[in-house]
């Protein structure tokens, strides 16, 4: 068999899947955490201050990234959500449910960071800006993706594939939702306040910890998907002999055994 | 054909000799446009500025109620199960009874949701749009609600998550149904709302009772 297609398998399968995402660990979150450390001294700190906005725009350095974690984590949530539905591979549904979790709390943290900026800077924690409403309505489908999945509680692989179709019904209606969203405010109102984007820093001191906080953002995510991936495998294929070899449960595997 | 009829035909009976399925939705609208009055205070000016939002999220929280039994008779006593074996595409037998639903729940909105604005002082302008506009919106309420009803069908209580399931895929009907009556309230024209509205409708014609019917499979596993 062709090497890549085997790994292909390799990783398709819990056991091996278990096995080789535990390599992965400790790197992703040592280099997450330097990568934190380092992105939020360098922007906290010696990043330059905003001739416009002083102090109060370092937020940035939290929210931007944590609002493309927000977004990127439904898309991949999405990708895992087709696997998991056309070709029920098991993997694919632990990532998911993995991500669920992830994504709402970048959500949030995106909503209050920048809920925190909005005062000082438009005088009011919130306004119905296209972009705070298209944030909230995301974080609504996370809070739907887990609630249709604990709502199932006697059958797992049901309720992920079920769920599975929530969040390709709610990937679908993303862009849908997104747009219709910016044309409902700008009908009502012109955008008073632009938000800072990226293609407006011009200055490397500023973007450098910016990216580095991105990337921090990228490898949390790796590092607590694939944790929690692996707990979500071990606790749905508790009856099987290889969660019994790994925890060394060595009673009910004499069980099994006889 | 007749047998896809004969579904939306017996959903419409069931509903006629219960009543509760017709009416319900409308007293409950009736009631809560009560509160408001009471709640913002009896002005006329102020209901008439909030009238059109309030028109149209009491015709979508009506629909919402509904929703929950549009499945889940049929398939805790089994019809579900029959009209698979029987050989009937599942789509067709949900745009039927979808159909069905919309015309017990939506069809009775649209006639009530000019009461309803009398009751707020709706500009005289906007009641044709109003209407026009509901009648092309209660049909996605009743699909996407179907959506929603196929996921949760196995659930004991799924009202809860059914809203939080379906609220956040009608966002985008209610920026545009409630934003075509303000623009007629504030006399300009709706002609691109509407338009947006009846893409809405067809994109949900074609894709809602593929998404429901895979639900139920998922479901009758």
């Amino acid at each position: 068999m062709n090497k890549l297609i085997r790994l292909y398998h390799q990783i398709g399968s819990p056991p091996s899947f278990y096995q080789i995402s535990g390599y992965f660990l400790k790197p992703l979150l040592s280099l997450a955490i330097v990568l934190f450390v380092y992105g939020l001294i360098d922007g906290l700190f010696f990043a330059p201050e905003d001739y416009q906005q002083k102090d109060a725009y370092r937020i940035m350095f939290v929210h931007v990234p944590s609002a493309w974690m927000s977004m990127f984590i439904y898309a991949l949530m999405g990708l895992a959500a087709l696997i998991t539905f056309v070709w029920r591979i098991k993997v694919a549904e632990a990532v998911m449910m993995a991500s669920a979790p992830i994504g709402a709390a970048f959500t949030v943290i995106t909503l209050i960071t920048g809920m925190l900026w909005g005062k000082p800077m438009w005088g009011t924690y919130w306004d119905w800006d296209a972009r705070m409403t298209s944030e909230l309505i995301l974080l609504f489908l996370y809070i739907g993706v887990m609630a249709m999945y604990s709502a199932f509680d006697d059958d797992p692989r049901k309720a992920a594939r079920l769920t599975a179709l929530v969040v390709i019904i709610g990937l679908v209606n993303l862009p849908v939702i997104h747009y219709s969203v910016y044309w409902w405010s700008s009908i009502h109102q012109g955008s008073s306040v632009k938000i800072i984007g990226t293609s407006g820093i011009k200055d490397w001191d500023m973007l450098r910890p910016l990216l580095v906080m991105a990337l921090a953002t990228k490898f949390y995510y790796g590092y607590s998907m694939l944790h929690r991936a692996r707990s979500y495998l071990l606790k749905t294929e508790y009856k099987k002999q290889w969660v019994h070899l790994i925890l060394g449960l060595h009673e009910t595997k004499e069980k099994t055994n006889e | 054909m007749i047998r896809y009829w004969a579904i939306c035909q017996r959903d419409l009976l069931a509903t006629w000799r219960k009543k509760s399925g017709i009416y319900q939705p409308l007293v409950f609208q009736l009631l809560i446009v009560t509160l408001f009055p009471l709640g913002l205070g009896a002005g006329a000016q102020t209901l008439a500025k909030i009238s059109p939002a309030v028109v149209w999220i009491l015709a979508l929280l009506g629909t919402l109620i509904t929703l929950e039994h549009i499945f889940k008779d049929d398939f805790e006593d089994g019809s579900l199960a029959l009209y698979v074996r029987a050989g009937l595409s599942l789509p067709m037998a949900i745009i039927s009874k979808a159909l069905a639903h919309w015309i017990t729940t939506g069809l009775p909105t649209v006639l009530f949701a000019p009461i309803i604005g009398i009751l707020l002082h709706l500009p005289e302008t906007a009641y044709g749009v109003l209407m026009l506009s509901l009648l092309l919106a209660t049909p996605i309420f009743s699909l996407l609600g179907a959506v929603g009803s196929a996921l949760t069908i196995n659930l004991r209580s799924g009202a809860l998550l059914l809203s939080v399931l379906v609220m956040p895929l009608l966002a985008p009907v209610l920026i545009f149904g409630a934003g075509a009556v303000l623009e007629t309230a504030l006399g300009n024209s709706a002609k691109g709302h509407l338009l947006l509205l009846s893409g809405a409708l067809i994109l949900t014609i074609t894709l809602a009772p593929f998404a429901a019917a895979a639900a139920i499979k998922v479901n009758m596993e």
